[in-house]
């Protein structure tokens, strides 16, 4: 047995032998789908403890027994920095518990069809190539800049990093290793800080569309306005995003396949007389699978791969596959091309005059420095991602969280004060949120699991984050701001009141050192005792690392969506939002870059 | 030929050639077939290594048992300004499909050699479908040597306007050619002059000459004089240029397309067609061309499939005080051109004409040295209908006799840039004999002769 073997074993609290080979094995697979630093982490960690155990109990932690494990992981919990390592492992080896302790709810009845896509894997694309327009990313962006430019007649190629993922593969496949295949780097992608923000990303035909939640909020009114101040043209962009409303069949969620989490949320506030409604999705046949974060298997979800891609494809858009992008070419200040690189290692190149960027946040800004383009001093700067924390009620009679729709309830409540607060489940094991404990008393809190309700909160946060790097990793920085922190902490308590409110017996509230509060005032007072490195945070929606503006100093994209300094690099995604966007930001990101694209001649 | 940054490149060239091998996998095909590229690249200007030039790319695609063809296309050379050099061609494969070659070599600083010799191609259709993905590489040990020998540059394009904004100027294009099928003659003439006051103007004539018939004639222009880009000569609706001629004269009008014509002949020397110094010369840049194409006169359409004849040159001062001119095809791309003229500069106008002679047969030119001197040992006698040139080729004898058929002789006005009046008798129905012989023994012996009858493009100008 190996050390993450022993590991495993002491902080699941697993005895079982055939459960702990199966999770083990799970543990070793979400290793390998890591990119090297944080596998080397994983097992840096897990070679701590088993040096620990040796030290604390004179053997290696597979050898101790069930008792003396459990033991071991209350004196680590006892203590600080060993408590710290604990709480950072528990995240992979959850994800690999959670789907082998926990039962998944099977895809029933037919699926929708997939949808008709010219994909062709970059293996396949000649090496030498033209088109009128490349397409950098397929996501929600990407999806839409490409339709724009194909239906007006040019030849338009997308390049995508990810593969394409059929249905089939969503329903025949286990969650979590369709997690670990659509998320770049498995989804253990990361923002460093205190405290550090996990900032999973999609990975496919479709980008992020295909594995997030479906809510799809417009524009708020008040940021349009600040963005008017920026000069950015805005004045038609409700007409946008109507149109892409349309593309994406948006529909307020009926209660029916809402699911006992989100019935939970709008019983709660509705005691407290706070504003709450089943949220508006892109998902009108959604029958409540809560598996939205690893692919819908039913295809319900109407994903950039499932309307807006399939449409560019029809008027003529060509998609390549496993391609990822090196270098934007340019010559004397104007682009006239893509080279990428196939998983190979071969590059392949399509000469273009136009180069459509929509790469994501956190990648556009990298490929614009391999480019030579990176010259702005903002270019990665000012990163928004909208940072979420998530707290969990236990309630007397099952909940299954995981069974219904995986976003639900929207409570807008506090939305003024940039507090969105979302009745948020996803499968098990792959939620963020951190159930308290280690040893025997974290493999009870696995088994009770079902009997959590969970709901999350995103703020609207200041632009504290910042794009690091030039080469193909992204090395971010997020630097949780004092205001944010503080709108984190109310959060907090409001979820904690809602979960009250619809009769949870006590909260779970993810914070280290009180994890569990049985009122409000103890939950109040945990809140505030907590430092902000205690918060337990991740950012979904990385935005504004290539800012569109008029101010020349400040924004390194125009107000038409061109990068500044360069003829033919138009940057059409997240990247483009001047601030933070303050709601689920697809709609805002489809009718940007449809608006963008538009302008493009 | 322009670069990509719009410079307008000088007149000379730079034309090399380049062979690559590698294999070529066709879309639907598991193996790779072998593939060999056999190309001529003919660039604006010297070529610099740091500068970025495109020009003309042509030569031969060969795929065993799918293409053998001639392909051409351009090529663009920017090595270090773009880092790239772009092969387009165009072909039509084996099974008659017109197929597109795309690809370049990117250059990279790290790996010089490999990435300038390693070309990458794309083979798309007409719709843009990707048929084939070829990797061809030139073999630096086997061909460097012979492709660092093959580089010339040659001088500019005669066929270009030389005319640079001076008053007093005359320059002429002129196409004469016969259709073997009926023995029609077309002669499309087009002129810039640059008067000695007043604005330049462009303006010609066309005529067609049935046999046995009244030729019939028609003038285009004047027009105003633009330089053009695209094309040799451009006045309203009249264009020659890229090998191809357009128009319309009177009752006449044609759609042509020249192909071929063998290297230009220098009828006047070389050293004065460059220099300007006479007070004209005539070159004949294409002096075997082939016509395609259609020509319409008087309700006529002459279907033209490879009829023979040339297109050449004039540029100076006026025309002559008296000339006469031959073009004679005399097949396998042989020919005989003379002019014979007697010039207007006072002193030289009572001198005898003085015929300037080339004969090129078998790829052999005759007169060997400067035509000038070669003049001096010929005698011309302009006259109507016969005009007659005699005297030595080094040691060989020559006598040219030219008639030209009175009821198939058209006669047009020109004014000379000064405004002086000129009339020049044109027919391409004239009868030729030339007889070359060779001194043997103590008599001459006839070594060649040549008859045209009725297919010689002549003219005689007279004052």
């Amino acid at each position: 047995m190996s050390a993450l073997t022993g590991t495993v074993a002491a902080l699941l609290g697993i005895e079982d032998a055939g459960d702990l080979a199966r999770v083990s094995a799970r543990a070793e697979a979400i290793g390998r789908a890591l990119p090297a630093p944080a596998r080397l982490g994983l097992r840096a960690g897990a070679g701590t403890l088993d040096t620990l155990s040796r030290l604390a109990t004179g053997h290696r932690l597979d050898d101790l027994d069930a008792d003396r494990r459990d033991a071991f992981c209350a004196l680590l919990t006892s203590r600080e920095p060993a408590a710290r390592l604990v709480e950072t492992l528990k995240i992979p080896l959850l994800l690999a518990a959670g789907t082998e302790l926990l039962p998944i709810p099977g895809a029933a009845g037919e699926p929708r069809p997939d949808a008709p896509l010219d994909c062709t894997p970059s293996g396949e694309w000649p090496a030498c190539s033209t088109a009128d327009a490349v397409v950098i990313g397929s996501g929600a962006g990407g999806a839409m800049a490409a339709r724009t430019l194909a239906r007006r007649g040019m030849s338009v190629v997308i390049m995508e990093e990810g593969r394409r993922f059929a249905v089939a593969e969503f329903r025949d496949r286990p969650p979590l290793d369709r997690f670990l295949d659509l998320y770049r780097d498995g989804g253990s992608s990361m923002a460093l800080g205190r405290p550090p923000v996990l900032l999973p990303e999609g990975r496919a035909v479709g980008g992020t569309t295909v594995v997030n939640s479906g809510t799809c909020y417009r524009t708020p009114g008040r940021v349009l306005r600040r963005w008017a101040a920026l000069g950015v043209p805005v004045e038609d962009f409700g007409g946008h995003l109507d149109e892409v409303e349309a593309t994406l069949r948006v529909a307020r969620q009926p209660v029916g396949p809402l699911g006992r989490n989100g019935l939970l949320a709008l019983e709660g506030a509705e005691r407290l007389g706070w504003r709450a409604a089943p949220l508006r999705r892109n998902a009108p046949d959604c029958v409540g699978s809560g598996q939205c974060a690893a692919g819908c298997p039913h295809n319900a979800k109407y994903g950039v791969h499932l309307n807006a891609l399939p449409q560019a494809c029809a008027a003529g858009a060509r998609i390549v596959t496993r391609a990822r992008a090196e270098r934007i070419l340019v010559e004397r200040g104007v682009a006239v091309g893509v080279r990428a690189h196939r998983p190979d290692g071969t590059a392949l190149e399509i000469l273009t005059p136009r180069v459509v960027v929509a790469a994501g946040a956190t990648q556009t800004p990298l490929l614009l420095r391999r480019s030579g383009l990176g010259g702005h001093p903002e270019l990665g700067r000012g990163m928004a991602v909208h940072p979420a924390t998530n707290v969990a009620g236990r309630f007397a009679e099952p909940v299954v969280s995981w069974s219904g729709v995986m976003q639900s309830v929207g409570i807008e409540e506090l939305h003024g004060d940039g507090i969105l607060i979302e009745a948020t489940a996803s499968p098990p094991g792959m939620s963020s949120f951190p159930l308290p404990g280690a040893g025997r008393s974290l493999r009870r809190e696995l088994e009770d699991a079902d009997r959590l309700a969970v709901l999350g909160a995103m703020i609207a946060d200041a632009p504290s984050g910042r794009v690091h790097g030039a080469r193909h990793r992204a090395l971010v920085r997020y630097d949780l701001a004092g205001e944010d922190a503080a709108r984190l902490r109310r959060a907090l308590v409001a979820m904690g009141r809602i979960l009250f409110a619809a009769g949870a017996a006590e909260v779970l509230t993810g914070l280290p050192r009180r994890p569990v509060a049985r009122d409000e005032a103890e939950l109040t007072h945990a809140v505030a005792m907590a430092s902000a490195a205690d918060l337990h945070l991740a950012g979904f929606h990385p935005t504004g690392t290539a800012k569109l503006g008029a101010g020349e100093a400040r924004a390194p994209v125009d107000p038409s969506g061109r990068l500044r300094g360069v003829r033919g690099v138009h940057i059409a995604d997240a990247s483009v939002l001047p601030s933070c966007p303050e709601v689920n930001p697809q709609l805002t990101i489809m009718a940007m870059a449809l608006r963008i694209a538009e302008g493009i001649e | 030929m322009t670069t990509p940054t719009g410079k307008v490149a000088s007149g000379r060239r730079t034309v090399f050639s380049e062979v690559m091998e590698g294999a070529l996998r066709l879309a639907g095909e598991d193996g790779e077939r072998p593939m060999r590229l056999e190309l001529t690249a003919s660039l604006p200007g010297m070529l610099r290594p740091w500068g970025d030039v495109e020009g003309e790319l042509s030569g031969r695609v060969r795929v065993p048992g799918w293409a053998d063809d001639h392909a051409a296309g351009s090529l663009r050379v920017a090595p270090v300004a773009a880092r790239q050099i772009r092969y387009t061609l165009e072909f039509i494969a084996g099974d008659g499909r017109r197929l597109r070659l795309d690809g370049w070599k990117t250059v990279r600083a790290g790996r010089p050699v490999r990435s300038m010799t390693v070309l990458p191609l794309t083979v798309t259709d007409a719709d843009g479908a990707v048929v084939g993905e070829a990797r061809l590489r030139f073999d630096v040990r086997r061909d460097m040597a012979r492709f660092l020998r093959g580089f010339r540059f040659p001088g500019p394009d005669p066929m270009r306007s030389r005319w640079r904004g001076q008053a007093g100027r005359l320059e002429v294009w002129y196409t004469t050619l016969t259709d073997p099928a009926t023995g029609t003659g077309v002669w499309i003439h087009h002129e810039l002059v640059a008067p000695d006051e007043g604005e330049a103007r462009a303006h010609g004539w066309a005529a067609v000459f049935p046999p046995g018939e009244t030729p019939v004639f028609g003038r285009f222009g004047p027009f105003g004089w633009s330089h053009s880009e695209d094309a040799d000569f451009a006045a309203g609706p009249v264009v020659q240029g890229g090998g191809r001629l357009t128009g319309a004269a009177g009752a006449i009008s044609w759609d042509l397309r020249e192909s071929g014509g063998g290297p230009p002949l220098f009828t006047f020397p070389r050293w004065a067609w460059r220099s300007e110094v006479l007070p004209a010369a005539q070159i004949v840049p294409k002096p075997a061309a082939a016509y395609d194409g259609a020509v319409r006169f008087g309700g006529r359409t002459l279907e033209l499939d490879g009829a023979r004849g040339a297109s050449a040159r004039i540029y100076g001062h006026g025309n002559a005080r008296r000339w006469a001119w031959l073009h004679a095809d005399l097949g396998g791309g042989d020919v005989c051109e003379i002019v014979a003229a007697v010039s207007t500069r006072p002193g030289m106008d009572r001198l005898p004409p003085l015929p300037f002679v080339r004969l090129r047969v078998d790829g052999v030119e005759l007169p060997g040295g400067d035509p000038l001197l070669a003049a001096l040992r010929l005698r011309a006698g302009i006259g109507l209908p016969v005009w007659t040139v005699h005297g030595r080729i080094g040691d060989r004898r020559i006598h040219v006799r030219v008639t030209l058929p009175q009821d198939e002789t058209v006669s047009v006005d020109y004014a000379d840039p000064d405004g002086a009046p000129a009339v020049c008798h044109n027919s391409e129905r004239a009868d030729v004999r030339i007889v070359l012989a060779r001194l043997a023994g103590r008599g001459w012996e006839t070594e060649r002769e040549w008859r045209l009858d009725g297919t010689g493009h002549a003219e005689v100008g007279l004052r």
